[in-house]
């Protein structure tokens, strides 16, 4: 009787039937990739079935859930998700909020912050996907198993990315030039498109250098060089992490390989690092970075 | 195509809507009095504390039942100068997903408490709303406030929500989602208000969310609302500069009191330069709340949202079915119903989603 009154008015019906037409606007995904980008630009058609395998999970569930949020440089805690950088990001990389736990300890799970973090029972910050159940399903059991089993299987990298045609490059670095940072960094991640020579890096390899920066390259003074202890994940031989000797205050600075250094970033095959034209004292800038400490 | 005939489908009826002469923290509560929401609200841009005549409302008029008991004086004072409330959510929820396995859980969705110490009648207050639970303590409002948020001009400082469309109590929806402006979203920053008659203005600096780890950058955002008794139509902008990429973003809302229903609509448009090649991106909101006997409300909502408006066939919808059935004072039974529609590559962005919630509050 009720339904009644309230359909009896055309112009309510009218209005119910304009909102119900919406459902009709709904995208078919023609042309897109899981993410609703144009296939090609997004890394393209549907993703594989679930498995135990990085490609399946960054596919199924990296992308399309955690780099909603995890992604650019304002990523929490700096743990970027996407495909272009989450293994590096997170095979054999201390956490930020508990840095006595990697945040994937190749061959086991139980210790792997991220599943901590997923089954919900890190002893730092929410349940991740944030705000699951209540605003979006948590992963289930079964999705985390995959992530378990491949965890214990040794985190293996996607099989592409032991294909070495390019040539040694940086693909990633937290933190970098795009977002200053608010308290000096525990560490400095360097990520690498090739597995790294740990033979031939040590602390001699690159040093960090406090900045006044000038007009030009050439015209950069540099106010303190922090010494730094460098050292290749032993799980991820594509992740280098520098750590500064002191901790930074606030001002600009620059990850630079040293020249003539005895020992130099290089990759398995023995190709250098591919980097921009050295300075005239032959060091080689990697990144820079603002630290900006607020009391 | 389809998203020209979408988004004139919206605008023709968001016009139907604010060309029909005739029409409760929920905004359809203030569309359907047609209040303004410092009527039921300490603050001034609604949400969180309830004040004299918002708490005899959710004792008198709101329930199905008027209880008789000691709470009859209760308005949240304790003394004339502190006031207490509070928010308590819990729920069952289950989604499902295609091929994903469907999951269900009891949740407590939120704890919140509510604090106002005036220090100077109608000139001076101090306000927290803080979230006992979960995941610990989170202070969501915490400011002070200078000016009588009732009449003429307001100051506030410190920790609150930015005013930018209807403060919707889902905040998923999609145009909460999409401009990133929410209860879940607080800010710090000052806050300039004016309220006169039907006039509601806000104007605020504050970090920006992108600036809360950087220390550099800023977000301006203002508001505007003309409200009568049975229709209000409001005008929203924000901008927030970031060394990550700037973010600009407008939106126009309404609502409408069209007999036992309040209808409320929105459409917000936001271009986001710390996207990947910048982006513009578009949200729709049309929610339908009628009351069909006291204590009883049923809210139908459709939502539309274009993720990147430069991109073909991406678009999102989502309808939902909610029956609210408000008993006795301070307790209030809701069950629900959401169906996402996306692309179906993406399985989430097709989730159904049921849930019955229990909210409490004083």
């Amino acid at each position: 009787m009720a339904l009644r009154h309230f359909l009896g008015h055309p112009w309510r019906t009218g209005t119910l039937l304009a909102s119900l037409s919406l459902a009709a606007c709904a995208g078919n995904g023609v042309g897109l990739d899981a993410n609703g980008q144009p296939v090609g630009t997004g890394g393209g058609g549907p993703p594989p079935p679930l498995s135990a395998d990085f490609s399946s999970i960054q596919a199924n569930i990296f992308t399309p859930i955690c780099s909603v949020c995890h992604i650019g440089g304002g990523a929490p805690e700096g743990l970027r998700l996407d495909a272009a950088d989450s293994y590096n990001l997170l095979v054999g990389v201390p956490s930020t909020e508990v840095p006595s736990l990697d945040r994937v300890k190749p061959g086991d799970p139980d210790n792997s912050y991220i599943i901590q973090k997923l089954e919900g029972h890190a002893a730092v910050g929410a349940q991740m996907p944030f705000g699951c159940p209540t605003t979006q399903p948590c992963l289930t059991a079964t999705t985390i198993a995959f992530i378990r089993q491949w965890i214990s299987n040794g985190a293996p990298p996607p099989a592409v990315a032991t294909v070495h045609a390019a040539p040694l490059t940086v693909t990633s670095i937290v933190p970098d030039a795009v977002e200053p940072v608010n308290e000096s960094p525990p560490q400095i991640m360097v990520a690498f498109n090739h597995e790294l020579d740990v033979w031939q890096i040590d602390s001699r390899s690159m040093h960090i250098e406090k900045i006044v920066p000038g007009e030009s390259t050439a015209s950069t003074l540099v106010s303190e060089v922090v010494p730094a202890r460098v050292s290749v994940s032993n799980a991820n031989l594509r992740a280098l992490m520098v750590w500064p000797s002191h901790q930074l205050a606030s001002g600009h600075y620059r990850l630079v390989i040293n020249a003539g250094a005895p020992t130099q970033v290089s990759d398995l095959a023995g190709n250098s690092l591919a980097l921009a034209v050295p300075s005239e004292s032959g060091e080689s800038v990697i990144s820079t970075f603002d630290v900006e400490v607020h009391p | 195509m389809i998203q020209r005939l979408t988004l004139a489908a919206l605008l023709t009826v968001f016009v139907a809507l604010l060309g029909v002469v005739p029409v409760q923290a929920e905004p359809y509560l203030a569309v359907m009095t047609g209040y303004k929401c410092n009527v039921c609200h300490v603050n001034p841009t609604g949400a969180g504390m309830r004040n004299d005549f918002g708490v005899t409302y959710a004792k008198v008029l709101l329930p199905e039942e008027t209880v008789d008991t000691v709470l009859d004086s209760w308005t949240g004072k304790i003394t004339d100068r502190l006031r207490f409330g509070g928010d308590l959510r819990t729920d069952w929820s289950r989604d499902t997903a295609p091929n994903t396995a469907s999951q269900q859980a009891f949740a407590l969705e939120q704890f919140r408490v509510y604090a106002d110490f005036t220090v100077i009648p109608e000139r001076l207050g101090i306000y927290v709303d803080e979230q006992i639970a979960p995941n610990g303590s989170i202070n969501e409002e915490a400011y002070v406030r200078y000016g009588n948020t009732n009449e003429g001009f307001y100051l506030k400082g410190g920790q609150f929500y930015l005013p930018f469309g209807w403060r919707l109590q889902d905040q998923t929806a999609f145009v909460r989602e999409v401009s990133g402006i929410s209860m879940t979203t607080p800010d710090k920053g000052i806050e300039l208000g004016y309220e006169h008659a039907a006039w509601s203005a806000q104007f605020d600096v504050t970090n920006g969310a992108a600036n809360a780890a950087t220390g550099s950058g800023y977000q301006v955002t203002s508001q505007v609302v003309y409200t009568k008794s049975l229709w209000r139509l409001g005008l929203a902008g924000s901008s927030e500069q970031s060394s990550g990429g700037d973010r600009r973003m407008g939106g126009l809302f309404a609502g409408l009191r069209t007999g036992p229903i309040a209808w409320l609509a929105e459409g917000d448009l936001v271009h986001d330069d710390s996207l990947p090649g910048g982006r513009t991106l578009a949200a729709g909101l049309l929610e339908g709340d009628w009351r069909v006997h006291k204590g009883h409300n049923l809210k139908l909502t459709a939502e539309y949202s274009d993720p990147d408006r430069a991109v073909r066939n991406n678009q999102q919808t989502r309808y939902s079915f909610v029956y609210e059935y408000t008993p006795i004072p301070f307790l209030q039974l809701r069950a629900g119903y959401r169906h996402y529609f996306g692309i179906p590559q993406n399985n989430l962005q097709n989730q159904q989603l049921t849930f019955l919630e229990l909210h409490g509050y004083y």
